[in-house]
């Protein structure tokens, strides 16, 4: 029943690929997120401690 | 006018709710794959390569999307100067680039059993392939540039052209004589797809949207902290 289950009526290989090249994929591109958030994880407060929304409104200023 | 996608919107919005988003992205998935892998019917003519589809076509969405947004972005970052759409973009780049490629990959695996090929450059496979190009220009700049501002302008101009590539992919499949079968899901029509196979395909298309928005979070934190930091 597995193998006729991992078979699936012949094309086993295509599908188990397809959903393994998916699951490697996206399962990389979290790990590599979360990695390079927790690389900064120590400054967050610098951003927390004032007002975020001067981001943007610096940010505005310098180019007009 | 863009008062609420001010920085902090998103940032709480990644400190609270990434916890409940994880749990209801691992629901989703798991009742996705059960019903796509188990209880979902075989084709008469593709037989069980079809659930190849349950994975390709809510790829091929999400990163379609996703650009769509990069260059909306792109260009309200340019015109109205409102930089924080950058930071969204940058964001979201290599989310739609991994979806993509898983795109392409599984599209090819899907077309050896059911074309005989695993590639052809035809209209829409090209169009998609363009788009995996331009993902990796879009992504590379962000990556080669230094300068944070030459940066920002050269991207928002690749995200803006490149959205034309965005109605071709689309229908490409209706202007040119392709392999690739016509869409089976329009929002202006009903869909051609039976509820059977519908269900796990919108199930798994909601999973991965989720996890999209998990992952934008974690990167739009960390990019916008790194803007922070390098402004300082």
């Amino acid at each position: 029943m597995i193998s006729n289950f991992l078979n699936m009526g012949g094309y086993g290989l295509y599908i188990w690929l397809s959903y393994a090249f998916a699951a490697l994929s996206l399962t990389s591109l979290y790990y590599f997120s979360v990695k390079k958030l927790n690389s900064i994880k120590n400054i967050e407060y610098l951003y927390q401690s004032e007002k975020i929304e001067e981001v943007s409104v610096s940010a505005q200023a310098n180019r007009s | 006018m863009f008062g609420i996608f001010k920085p902090r919107t998103f940032f709480n919005l990644a400190n609270t709710s990434i916890f409940w988003l994880k749990i209801i992205f691992a629901f989703a998935l798991v009742v996705g794959l059960i019903l796509s892998l188990v209880f979902s019917p075989t084709d008469y003519l593709q037989k069980d390569s079809v659930r190849i589809m349950y994975v390709h076509v809510p790829s091929s969405w999400i990163s379609l999307f996703i650009f769509l947004i990069i260059g909306i972005s792109s260009f309200i970052s340019l015109i109205f100067k409102v930089r924080v759409f950058s930071v969204y973009a940058k964001s979201l780049a290599p989310i739609g680039l991994v979806f993509s490629l898983i795109s392409i990959v599984t599209g090819s695996l899907w077309g050896y059993p059911t074309w005989g090929t695993f590639w052809s450059w035809d209209g829409r496979l090209t169009s998609m392939f363009v788009l995996v190009l331009t993902y990796i220009l879009y992504v590379s700049l962000w990556s080669f540039i230094k300068n944070y501002n030459s940066a920002e302008k050269i991207t928002n101009i690749v995200g803006i052209i490149g959205l034309i590539n965005i109605p071709i992919i689309k229908f490409s499949v209706a202007w040119w004589n392709t392999l690739h079968q016509p869409a089976s899901i329009t929002l202006t029509a009903a869909p051609t797809i039976h509820s059977s196979m519908l269900a796990p395909l919108l199930i798994m298309f909601f999973s991965f949207c989720i996890l999209s928005l998990i992952i934008f979070l974690i990167r739009y934190k960390y990019e916008i902290i790194n803007f922070r930091v390098n402004k300082k």
